[in-house]
């Protein structure tokens, strides 16, 4: 080996080794700077960064404030529901995860394809994420599965608190029902918030119909948040002691409740009755109100639907269903649908004949069961007439011809006049949305409206509330509570009070007055008399659905719905028209006659006769009230016993005045 | 005479290293004590201390001779590590897309870490004896070249691209130092301007390319192949000047942060001891080069001092690289930190280098 010339080459290598001084230096000080920039420089970012990464903000929910009724009965309220998911990483840890997929299939009742469908979609979120299969599991499928965790890999129940109507489809319209917030509402929400409101998400949830969205800034839980720690793999880890960070979590605000007028026994009891007279073809309104203060104790719209299934995402072959439904059931038919109130209206000629004196008590017409009228006779529901009729009588047996030659006298616009000072033909007022304003017709309305004059037959068609003449059966029951008591007409209110979640009251709503009843005391007493007799004299068109011990006054309807000719409606009996073709029947009424504190209106679609198919139904929900709140003279021990008294006197004294007549029918 | 040699012995670049390891275990500890390796069931750390038991066992024979043994059987060592390549290539473990392993028993080889020596000491020995002044021209060079070219082409195929680059650059870099003809590295500099692109089209795989796709822009694939760069950025970053502590970088604690107890192990240091624990961490791999260029500097033997350089610049490109992708400032390639990355082939060839590296300076007063 030979060293000759080695250790020049090694001399000359070390002069070289400052480069590699050079190079080495270069390089770390290029490593140091970078790593200045990124823990110094960007320190405070790059930690931010990687808090937001470990730290994920959840969302606390919030409870939904609770409906009660007047009673503080629960109507709507939060109940946990369960979910079936499915987590694809420990569904697809087996090998026979389609028999897993088939099985699942199988118990809870959706089509496999459907399942795969949905996992399929979930394709590009994280595999451990669990999907949703099914809402609203059944009990037993919750016990199935469970019972069966075992052989369903990746299959897992999942409680969630959800919104629940617990009389289903009873009063759906007043309750109404949620959803989540879309990206169409939510501007409109946030505008309509408070100064310290706290912004509307998207997946927040908020009231879409009825009460629910009327009353949304009271119902609404406003969901808090928490911190958790996660993982890469977004499993959560316990929180550490160093998650606080300056992340403050916020609690969560449930909603408050509110406190209905409504009495939800009396809608229970208006809905049976309807039920007992039609079964599954209800269709029409029930209101029922307090004249002394406007609170509407019940208000029934049929068909309806289940708001829970609305709340909890309704499927589109559902809603369709419900939307091209003839009947209309996502229609308040209460507010929002207005009819002709036929006889119900003979009330307000009456009133309006004798306060502009154009009658009086003993004014009589004699009813031959036809009014010559130009060319066009007009007809009494009562084909061969009712005899020589006073006012009261008239009311009684509600006949048209009394009231068309009375009309005759006053005019339609005096007619209007005394509807308008009873709340006819324009909105109540109520805090509900789309109210209908009804109609009543005016000769300047006609001019404005048709650029025509009005024609003197139309008023006899308007003083029988036919032709023009529209209402709601809000407007119907406000109407009569307004001429039980005579005094104030009120508008009409549905929430009684607002409650904290720990059921403190926070807020009282009062009556407010839409305006004086000038009507006089005479007058009052003979209109009262006559519907009195409507449901007790045995020649009222009512008698047939007098309940004994329950008194009432009211007044029956049965109204047209299509325009068909006298000739042809009277050859025809109503019952053997097609369905749709046949008249509504309607039945104002309020009680007690002396003292009212409750007065309802009833409207029931192609039934033909208000005497028969919507009076059973005012007065079934007149006796529940009655007897709820007036024990003490309309419970059925009281009413025996004043039955007893009563008859113990006839034997004593001859009583003798009522010559028994049939006449059922308006 | 024993005593005369003890006071020879130049603990330096043994303390230097010791210290690393130190900190690399228990950086590993931090990083994965919750983890175990899948087969074994044992935790990382301690696999990696019992391959610091093996690799100084290994390092405390190659002390006990001469290292001019080396030079002996360099070919010898070289042609035994191509013939393991070869064989991993044929009967290779595979794992994470490669494969880079053969099985001894329960042991697992990398025999690519260890060629990176055996080539060093062939290229040593090559050199050792040539005369050639004033420039190697490129036929001067093409038979070292193959000696490297062969073993990167083979390990480029199992895949790891690191391992190779680091063959290549090491190669390129002693030959530099040895100084190369200007002309030939002109056409040298042109012929690699101008394979860059078709390399890039033809000899690197899809994800080798979204790799420097990425780095040019990571934001162009966040959530993908510009994942790792990113996390790794705010795990440097987030520890700021003082670190988030001991077992305390949420980044790896909770995963964030991928290949935690390898490739990004600085990563997991910086998040956790924060600029000034990186800044330790630098200056002790700057005193190991300091140390290990001066016994380069100091050898009065062409062998050892080429010997002492090339295995000072595989680990010089390996803390570089490493530390480099890991901050972002180049693209993500699979090279490990030197002592500090998890792996036993990796730690016992370091070692390996430590020891060869001392027994150069232990020798440096027979000649």
């Amino acid at each position: 080996m030979s060293f000759l010339g080695q250790d020049e080459q090694i001399r000359e290598f070390q002069s070289r080794f400052r480069y590699l001084y050079i190079v080495l230096g270069t390089a770390l000080a290029l490593l140091f700077a970078r790593l200045w920039y990124l823990q110094v420089i960007r320190g405070d970012t790059l930690r931010r960064y990687s808090e937001e990464n470990r730290i994920k903000r959840v969302k606390v929910k919030s409870p939904r404030g609770m409906i009660f009724d007047r009673n503080k009965k629960l109507i709507v309220d939060n109940r946990p529901a369960f979910d079936l998911e499915l987590t694809p990483e420990e569904l697809y840890s087996t090998k026979e995860w389609k028999k897993t997929v088939e099985h699942i299939s199988r118990i809870i009742g959706v089509k496999q394809d459907g399942i795969l469908n949905t996992l399929e979609a979930a394709k590009g979120q994280p595999r451990f994420l669990p999907i949703k299969i099914k809402q609203d599991l059944s009990d037993e499928e919750v016990a199935v599965i469970e019972s069966h965790k075992l052989e369903l890999p990746g299959a897992n129940i999942m409680m969630d608190i959800k919104r629940t109507n617990l009389y289903r489809d009873l009063a759906s319209h007043l309750m109404g029902y949620i959803g989540e917030v879309n990206a169409a509402e939510l501007p409109k929400l946030n505008r309509g918030l408070s100064a310290d409101g706290i912004p509307y998400k998207m997946g927040d949830v908020s009231g879409k119909s009825g009460l629910e969205t009327r009353w949304e800034s009271v119902l609404r839980g406003i969901d808090g948040e928490d911190y958790l720690e996660v993982d890469a793999f977004g499993h959560r880890r316990k929180a550490t002691d160093s998650i606080a960070g300056g992340l403050q979590s916020k609690p969560s605000v449930p909603g408050k409740n509110l406190i209905l007028t409504i009495d939800q026994d009396l809608q229970v009891a208006a809905l049976e009755a309807m039920h007992k007279l039609f079964g599954d073809k209800k269709i029409g309104a029930v209101i029922a109100i307090n004249p002394k203060t406007g609170e509407i104790l019940a208000s029934l719209s049929q068909p309806s639907f289940d708001p829970t299934e609305f709340s909890r995402g309704i499927s589109p072959e559902r809603w369709n269903e419900l939307l091209n439904n003839d009947y209309h059931p996502l229609r308040d038919k209460t507010i929002q649908d207005h009819y002709s109130p036929g006889s119900t209206f003979k009330t307000i000629t009456a009133i309006a004949a004798l306060e502009e004196g154009v009658i009086d008590e003993n004014f009589t017409v004699n009813c031959s069961g036809v009014l010559p009228f130009g060319n066009h006779p007009f007809h009494c529901w009562k084909k061969h007439g009712h005899g020589t009729m006073n006012v009261v009588q008239a009311l009684t047996q509600s006949c048209d011809i009394f009231f068309y030659k009375v009309s005759q006298k006053l005019g339609i616009d005096n007619i209007a006049k005394y509807a308008m000072m009873l709340g006819l033909g324009r909105k109540t007022g109520i805090n509900l949305a789309h109210e209908a304003a009804g109609l009543i017709p005016t000769e300047e309305w006609k001019r404005s409206r048709y650029g025509q004059e009005w024609s003197p037959g139309e008023t006899l068609s308007c003083a029988i509330g036919q032709s023009y003449v529209l209402t709601t059966p809000l407007q119907l029951a406000n109407a009569y509570a307004a001429i039980a008591t005579g005094g104030t007409l009120w508008k009409p209110f549905l929430v009684k009070y607002i409650e904290s979640p720990d059921g403190r009251i926070l807020k009282e709503f009062q009556s407010e007055p839409l305006g004086k009843v000038a009507i006089s005391q005479k007058t009052l007493d003979l209109v009262h008399k006559g519907l009195y007799q409507v449901v007790n004299d045995p020649r009222g068109t009512s008698y047939g659905a007098h309940i004994p011990g329950i008194d009432v006054a009211g007044k029956t309807g049965s109204t047209q719905v299509i325009g068909l000719s006298a000739a042809k409606l009277r050859s025809t009996k109503c019952e053997n028209m097609p369905f749709n073709l046949r008249d509504n029947g309607l039945f104002a009424a309020f009680a007690p006659p002396d003292d009212p504190t409750i007065a309802v209106a009833v409207v029931t679609e192609h039934s033909c006769h208000g005497a028969t198919m919507a009076a059973p139904v005012a007065l079934t929900v007149i006796k529940a009230y009655l007897q709820k709140y007036m024990p003490d003279k309309y419970s059925d021990a009281a009413i025996k016993l004043a039955r007893k008294e009563k008859s113990a006197a006839r034997k004593t004294a001859p009583a003798a005045e009522v010559p028994p007549e049939e006449t059922v029918g308006d | 005479m024993e005593q005369e040699r003890l006071r020879q012995f130049d603990w330096t670049l043994i303390l230097i290293t010791l210290a690393i390891i130190a900190m690399g275990v228990l950086n590993l500890y931090s990083a994965t004590f919750r983890e175990a390796i899948s087969s074994g069931g044992m935790t990382y750390y301690k696999s990696q201390m019992i391959w610091f038991g093996l690799g100084a066992v290994l390092a405390a024979i190659v002390l006990a001779f001469h290292y001019k043994l080396l030079s002996r059987y360099g070919y010898l060592i070289y042609f035994g590590n191509l013939l393991l390549l070869v064989l991993v290539l044929v009967a290779g473990k595979a794992s994470l897309g490669g494969r880079r392993w053969i099985g001894f028993g329960g042991f697992r080889m990398q025999p690519s870490e260890f060629m990176k020596l055996a080539a060093v000491i062939a290229m040593a020995k090559y050199f050792e004896n040539d005369r050639t002044t004033g420039g190697y021209r490129l036929r001067d060079i093409w038979l070292p070249a193959t000696m490297i070219l062969v073993p990167a082409a083979l390990i480029m195929m199992q895949p790891d691209l690191g391992t190779a680059m680091i063959l290549i650059l090491t190669f390129a870099s002693l030959m530099l130092f040895i100084r190369i003809d200007r002309k030939s590295l002109l056409i040298l500099a042109a012929t690699c301007v101008i394979a860059m692109p078709i390399a890039y089209k033809y000899g690197l795989k899809d994800y080798q390319r979204q790799r420097l796709v990425t780095f040019v822009n990571p934001m162009s694939d966040p959530k993908g192949s510009g994942y790792n760069s990113i996390q790794s950025m705010i795990a440097i970053g987030g520890g700021k000047f003082l670190g988030k502590g001991f077992k305390k970088g949420t980044q790896s604690q909770l995963n964030f942060l991928p290949e935690h107890h390898t490739d990004f192990v600085f990563a997991v240091f910086s998040e956790e001891h924060g600029f000034l624990g990186a800044l330790v961490l630098l200056a002790l791999f700057a005193l190991l080069f300091l140390t290990g260029l001066n016994i380069a500097y100091v050898s009065h033997d062409k062998f050892g001092t080429l010997l002492a350089l090339g295995i000072l610049t595989i680990f010089f490109w390996h803390v570089v690289i490493n530390i480099g992708m890991v901050c972002g400032i180049l693209p993500i390639v699979g090279v490990p930190l030197p002592f500090m990355s998890y792996g036993g082939s990796s730690l016992i060839t370091s070692l390996l280098g430590i020891a060869i590296l001392t027994n150069i300076s232990n020798k440096r007063f027979m000649f």
